[in-house]
């Protein structure tokens, strides 16, 4: 019997890549991005995200990349060209593997057949489409750069472009709709028969223009929203989609593989300005400064936020707050090996949950939220986080 | 001993803020007694939160060694006053340890409520009044108007008043020389029996409790076996001598007209308590001095930890802090809603603020405190009159043949435009219009009979808010009178919890308990299941309120950045449930229970 019969299997691995830029501000967003047309800037960056890659390709000898995510800012606005540098530059120094997801992050201004042709070419198979509303009027009131026309007709040429995965990415709780508006932007979207949606609520974050004038938006009351979710979840699931997250909802089994390693522990390298990690047992977010970004890269300088390594305590916590979010849920067994505590006073907590239809179990037995547990999961994880936290480490699995 | 003619006794008064602890700092620097370099500000109010707070807890005193202009050197006592209408008793008896009174008028603000209650507490004890105006260095200032308001309506001359300014140090020195001149020299025998009067003291952790005493006929010395008239505690002296600036200094002896301090291994100021005299076993003197009164809490409130598990912590730190408080009272007391805890008793909202803020301060505790109420006296149908202290005991409505509560006097100050208000004030808190004086041509003072309940519910915020700042308000109780009352209870998904109860007049039930209802609603996080919020009298429900469950609690969207971010909100969320006290189904945050003792009635 050969000892070895082959090399030990690469670990996997997703990279993103922020691309600060866009065509202008929406008045929601938080995301860090910059309306700059300076080519110092554009061409700056592209050179510190490319030595970024270079870098941390050196580290990473042992890892197989299987998903690449380009989110922004607007990935789309920045251009071809650019997006297919980076991602030329990341198959020269990391593994990626030949079935990667390649997603970009698209907004209908900036959607191109050349860009859609360029792109398909350098291996992307994955765009994600801000749609947002179906109402010309809303997107106006949240300084979207775009009509409704304009997405549907981005949406076509993207399917036309050969891409067989197309994410669209909607908003509800928007000020002034109500259930029945947002049902129609549904039932709109759905014709365009797309492989995925997300839906999220909008939140008024701080610093944003809307949290300003956060009091005269006329946004719909929290009972509302919680019908506006619950209709989400109703009408997708009756259209052949199944929810794999809080927010995702998918056909076909197309989840988004990049962000599931976001809430299932795995591992992911982030590249510019404001992009986090979680690699190597720490967690780490880039400092929300483009020019920060180009200097430290060009000079070696610090271009670190914030680096936390995250004890095993601590990772259980995260394990409950993430994988709740999604399908997969959590384990007896699995949580009691990976992190040596009492899954019991867990238990309890999601058998008291499931009198409230919060909370149920799958057929093998992984516990996971309801519709209903999603809507309020702040309330049931905060309890699982209180329960973790009076157990003691078990002496024995 | 010093000669009864070099002695001058004397205390400063005031209202708050008008000078009083700054005007003392002074005097000690001008007689050389603050070394510069430990100088803080405000030697006198040593206490953290005295400072902080701007007003004066404790009693302290001080001797300074003055060398006049006769060229003589004089023994001057300064007794530092409490500066607030809870600690009336505790003035009193500091007055009664003086033979002058410095009173301290701000030249801008002139003559305010406590500047007269002070001084007819100054004029009552017999003392020689002295006028000071101060804050002449303020644009403001109208030391000619004040002077004159002085005399109009306190009646004591104030032409001569010193003008001075206590913080840039102006005219300091005809201060010091005014209480050389105009306060009298005390009076006693020193050959005759030992009469002391205790006017505060304090627990030290090496020698045991510090009397703070004036002695007004004999002498006492180390050795001397000492009897409190009150208390009938026995001890033997180990020590007297004077306080100075930085610390004690023994003496000798001390002899009538001096002031000092005694110790004699005294466990616990229980045993010395303010106003008692103190004689010698051997010699004792025929009766005690005048004035004595046991020190009666008037309010009185739960206290709980809010971790349940640090009831002990609480004991112990209540212990600790009534060796140097007389007047708190505290005993065990068990709430179902809350567990064990303590129904402390104060001298008034102040008092209870202050011993709350050290506890938590000083002690490290977290606690619940429930609704304050007064002592209410109740005649059962079998004939027991009976001291209620808590809603806890309060009879069955079917038990109760008469209901009494406490009554004070009120006198309230304010300029005249807001007399409108202050009359809708006192009439909402069920205030008895007595009469009411101009004391010039812009200030009235308005003359109260009121339930003292009304008082400690935020009285004195309303009062300020509706004068713009500008009322003041002093009170005294003056007894108990029938009245009629109802202990309400509050419900939470239907279950009593006791802790929340409160006896109140029956007419303003209705009102309260709507707004209690609404809110605990406020306060109340949202639970899985709807939590009816009601309030009742005697198992009748009068207000209710439902707290819906909670529908929407949810991070919408969480990728790689979040996660830090969104991890420490949850984390903040959990901590926000730990301090949850839980009530059958319902889990309440403690600042409901805060919530629900500020009603604010705008």
């Amino acid at each position: 019997m050969p000892i070895l019969t082959k090399r030990p299997n690469k670990r996997p691995l997703g990279l993103y890549i922020h691309v600060p830029f866009c065509r202008s501000k929406c008045q929601y967003c938080d995301f860090y991005s910059t309306c700059t047309k300076e080519d110092k800037l554009i061409d700056g960056y592209l050179d510190a995200v490319c030595d970024h890659i270079k870098e941390a390709g050196e580290l990473a000898p042992n890892y197989k990349v299987d998903t690449v995510y380009f989110g922004g800012g607007t990935p789309s606005y920045f251009g071809a060209d650019g997006l297919a540098v980076i991602m030329t530059t990341i198959r020269r120094n990391f593994d990626v593997d030949n079935n990667a997801e390649i997603t970009f992050e698209a907004n209908p201004d900036s959607v191109s057949d050349r860009l859609l042709h360029r792109l398909r070419a350098e291996g992307f198979n994955r765009v994600s489409l801000g749609v947002q509303s179906d109402d010309d009027e809303m997107l106006k009131k949240l300084g979207r750069p775009h009509t409704y026309a304009q997405a549907v007709a981005a949406y076509h040429k993207i399917r036309k472009a050969g891409f067989r995965n197309i994410s669209i990415d909607l908003m509800y709780g928007l000020p002034g709709q109500d259930l029945q508006d947002w049902q129609e932007t549904l039932d709109n979207v759905l014709r365009l028969n797309p492989e995925h949606i997300s839906c999220y609520a909008l939140k008024i974050e701080e610093g944003t223009p809307f949290a300003q004038c956060k009091d005269i938006l006329n946004l719909p009351d929290d009972e509302t929203q919680a019908d506006m979710y619950l209709a989400a979840v109703e009408t997708l699931r009756g259209r052949g989609f199944r929810q794999y997250e809080i927010s995702n909802f998918c056909r076909k089994g197309l989840v988004s593989k990049h962000n599931m390693k976001y809430w299932t522990g795995g591992e992911y390298l982030g590249f510019g300005p404001s992009a986090s990690s979680d690699f190597a047992g720490k967690r780490y977010t880039l400092k929300r400064d483009l020019q920060a970004y180009i200097a430290g890269i060009r000079e070696g300088g610090d271009i670190m936020e914030d680096i936390q390594e995250i004890p095993l305590r601590e990772r259980a916590g995260e394990y409950l707050m993430l994988r709740l979010r999604t399908n997969v849920g959590i384990d007896a067994q699995e949580y009691e090996k990976m992190f040596l505590l009492p899954f019991a006073p867990l238990e309890d907590v999601l058998e008291q949950r499931r009198r409230f239809f919060h909370a149920t179990q799958t057929d093998t037995g992984r516990w996971v939220l309801t519709p209903k547990g999603y809507l309020v999961s702040n309330d049931i994880i905060t309890d699982l986080l209180l329960a973790q936290d009076g157990s003691s480490p078990l002496k024995r699995i | 001993m010093t000669e009864l003619s070099k002695i001058r006794n004397f205390s400063i008064i005031a209202h708050i803020d008008h000078g009083k602890s700054t005007l003392a700092d002074r005097l000690l620097e001008s007689c050389n007694a603050i070394d510069q370099r430990i100088r803080a500000e405000q030697l006198l109010d040593s206490m953290e939160l005295e400072r902080e707070r701007g007003i004066t807890i404790k009693a302290t005193a001080v001797t300074l060694h003055y060398t006049a202009d006769d060229g003589e050197t004089y023994a001057l006592n300064l007794i530092d006053t409490p500066g607030h209408v809870d600690f009336n008793y505790e003035v009193s008896r500091s007055l009664a340890a003086c033979e002058g009174a410095v009173l301290v008028v701000d030249a801008s603000q002139g003559v305010e409520a406590q500047t007269l209650a002070n001084t007819y507490l100054a004029i009552d004890a017999g003392l020689e009044v002295l006028p000071v105006i101060n804050k002449i260095d303020l644009p403001s200032a109208r030391p000619a108007e004040v002077k004159a308001e002085v005399e109009d309506i306190i009646g004591i001359p104030a032409e001569d008043a010193p003008e001075i300014s206590a913080k840039n140090g102006i005219n300091i020195h005809s201060v010091l020389e005014m209480i050389v001149k105009d306060v009298p020299a005390p009076t006693g025998d020193r050959e005759a029996p030992l009469q002391a009067l205790i006017f505060d003291s304090q627990y030290d952790s090496y020698r045991g409790v510090i009397v703070y005493t004036r002695i007004k006929q004999g002498t006492v010395k180390p050795g001397m076996d000492i009897k409190m008239m009150a208390t009938g505690a026995v001890y033997k002296v180990v020590e007297v001598g004077t306080m100075t600036p930085t610390g004690l200094c023994p003496l000798d002896e001390l002899g009538a007209g001096e002031v000092g301090y005694i110790t004699a291994s005294i466990k616990t100021v229980a045993d010395t308590q303010v106003g008692d005299t103190i004689t010698t076993v051997e010699n004792p003197a025929s009766e005690p001095l005048p004035g004595y009164r046991a020190v009666q809490p008037m309010v009185f409130s739960g206290v709980y930890p809010a971790d349940g598990a640090k009831y002990q912590d609480l004991r112990d730190a209540l212990e600790k802090l009534k060796l140097n408080d007389a007047s708190m009272s505290y005993e065990m007391e068990s709430s179902i809603a809350l567990g064990f805890g303590f129904r402390c008793g104060f001298l008034g909202l102040l008092h209870m603020e202050i011993i709350q803020e050290r506890l938590e301060r000083e002690y490290n505790l977290d606690l619940i405190t429930t609704a304050p109420n007064v002592v209410y006296r109740v005649t059962k149908t079998n004939g027991e009159v009976m001291m209620v202290y808590t809603p806890l005991d309060y009879p069955d409505p079917m038990e109760i043949q008469l209901a009494e509560e406490p009554y004070a006097k009120v006198n309230l100050i304010a300029p005249q435009e807001y007399v409108g208000n202050i009359m809708d004030l006192c009439q909402q808190r069920r205030g008895e219009f007595k009469d009411m004086v101009y004391l010039d041509a812009s200030r009235v003072e308005l003359h109260y009979e009121m339930p003292l309940n009304e008082i400690i519910y935020d009285f004195f915020d309303a009062l300020k808010s509706r004068t713009r700042g500008y009322g003041s308000l002093d009170y005294e109780l003056i007894g108990y009178r029938p009245s009629k009352l109802v202990k309400l209870d509050i419900l939470l998904n239907g279950d009593i919890v006791d802790a929340l109860s409160f006896i109140l007049f029956a007419d303003n039930a209705y009102p309260r308990a709507r707004k209690i209802c609404e809110k605990l609603k406020e306060n109340i996080p949202r639970a899985q299941f709807e939590i009816p919020v009601q309030a009742a009298i005697g198992g009748k429900i009068i207000a209710r309120e439902t707290i819906k469950a909670l529908r929407k609690d949810v991070l919408a969207k969480c990728y790689g950045g979040d996660i830090t971010r969104k991890k420490k909100l949850l984390e903040k969320q959990k901590e926000g449930k730990k301090r949850m006290r839980t009530f059958g189904t319902v889990s309440v945050p403690s600042e409901a229970f805060m919530a629900v003792l500020k009603l604010d009635e705008d």
